[in-house]
């Protein structure tokens, strides 16, 4: 059926910890925090840039994104392909340290969106998204494509979601605008269940 | 993405009712009725649909309306026989027109390629802002009221086909104007649920580091919360 064979395979040493939810280790945040943050969505566009030109370009087409830089961050990684689980959920970097793109959805240059996921923290500590809500509109996203060019986006907002009731067709849904995705974990801890309550999902535009 | 909020909230409240469904829910009916969203999906697939991926009846590319496009966005629960639909139109001028009882479907066919209709959804409407959307469940059986050779062309499908080959169908929209279809797009599969991106060993600290604002989705948080949903397993397909 689907051609995950490899992808399956090679995530398949950590699968089982990374993809059975915000998966941790029993122990930390057995007290529950506090009401869960977020930046306010899509704040007043200050610095909007100018809506790009809409693209319905097969994704197909153009270079796969190899690399991101967040300057405001200082985030700056090679990327790692991810697909869909047997299970219908979203792959995640089996490395906390890794920042991993969804290939079957967009790539710049072609239809998004192009979507990016990272850990917000392992058992020990945080991880590579870790600071991601603390990107703010006007903020830029920098995407290194294979062919060697950088492409650039601008933040435009940061929406904190339920897991539970996730927006599949707002966040993964295809559109005809080149727009990028960050996603990470945030919410309360569950211990119980080792894993967040909610995703936090940084929409971004080409602007460059 | 004020929007999504919304939408969000929305889902959390049918969420209780559409538990209440799955108890009381008799045999298969005649067609496909509309439902509550489901608890919980299987699968989710998304398709551009653009004018240029037409093809029409004879496997002809037949170019649909220019400028246009479509975003189609289907969650499936194959275990319940349930898919629901996020469609929106951008340029597409109707009015609709197809031989089938709706002229907005799921075609079995690969890119390039005719195929039947095997579900017929509500056609996307102006929602107020100039775009057409149309949003809802379905839960079949389906029919699609297109029956060339006696038998409707819904009949005998089930919504795994789609999870065991989704690049093997295709959604689209008719007009009357483009009667093959105004745009077309081939399915590919997007996660389900949420992402499972963290590991909780910061989860304290960030929680002491961060005193910002926390009305904004406490209200949604709290009501998600309540559910503490596990997402089902699909099981293994041979």
């Amino acid at each position: 059926m689907r051609s995950r064979g490899l992808r399956r395979l090679a995530l398949a040493a950590g699968a089982a910890l990374a993809l059975t939810g915000c998966a941790g280790t029993a122990g930390p945040a057995a007290s529950p925090p506090a009401a869960p943050s977020s930046t306010a969505p899509a704040a007043s566009p200050t610095s909007a840039p100018a809506a790009p030109a809409p693209s319905s370009l097969d994704p197909a087409a153009v270079p796969a994104p190899t690399a991101v830089s967040i300057p405001a961050l200082g985030v700056a990684q090679d990327l790692i392909g991810l697909g869909v689980a047997e299970d219908g959920t979203a792959e995640v970097p089996t490395d906390f340290a890794d920042v991993g793109w969804f290939t079957p959805g967009g790539r710049p240059g072609a239809r998004g969106p192009t979507v990016l996921m990272g850990h917000v923290d392992s058992t020990a500590g945080p991880a590579v998204f870790y600071d991601l809500r603390e990107l703010t509109p006007g903020d830029t996203v920098q995407l290194t494509v294979a062919d060697g060019s950088t492409a650039t986006y601008t933040v435009t907002g940061t929406e904190q979601v339920a897991k539970d009731t996730f927006p599949t067709a707002a966040v993964f849904g295809a559109t005809t605008e080149d727009v990028l995705r960050l996603i990470t974990c945030t919410g309360a801890f569950d211990a119980g269940a080792r894993s967040y309550t909610d995703n936090l999902v940084v929409s971004a535009v080409r602007s460059g | 993405m004020s929007r999504t909020r919304t939408a969000l909230l929305r889902t959390a409240v049918v969420t209780g009712a559409a538990g209440a469904l799955a108890l009381t829910a008799a045999g298969p009916a005649a067609a496909e009725t509309e439902v509550p969203e489901p608890a919980t999906f299987t699968s989710a697939f998304t398709a551009m649909a653009t004018p240029d991926m037409v093809i029409n009846n004879d496997g002809v590319a037949t170019p649909g309306e220019p400028g246009t496009s479509g975003t189609f966005t289907y969650r499936i629960n194959s275990d319940t026989e349930v898919i629901c639909y996020d469609i929106r139109l951008t340029g597409v001028t109707p009015p609709y027109q197809s031989p089938a009882k709706t002229a907005t479907h799921i075609h079995q066919g690969d890119a390039g390629q005719a195929g039947p209709p095997r579900i017929a959804f509500p056609n996307p409407e102006d929602d107020g802002s100039g775009a057409l959307v149309s949003s809802g469940c379905l839960q079949g059986p389906f029919t699609t009221g297109l029956a060339p050779q006696g038998s409707d062309t819904g009949q005998g499908f089930t919504l795994d086909q789609i999870e065991a080959d989704p690049s093997a169908f295709f959604t689209d929209t008719h007009t009357s104007a483009y009667a093959a279809g105004a745009v077309r797009g081939q399915l590919v599969e997007i996660p389900v649920g949420g992402v499972e991106t963290g590991a909780g060993g910061a989860s304290a600290a960030q929680d002491g580091s961060t005193g910002t604002v926390l009305g904004v989705v406490g209200g949604a948080a709290l009501l998600a919360g309540a559910g503490a949903v596990a997402l089902r397993r699909r099981a293994p397909q041979q």
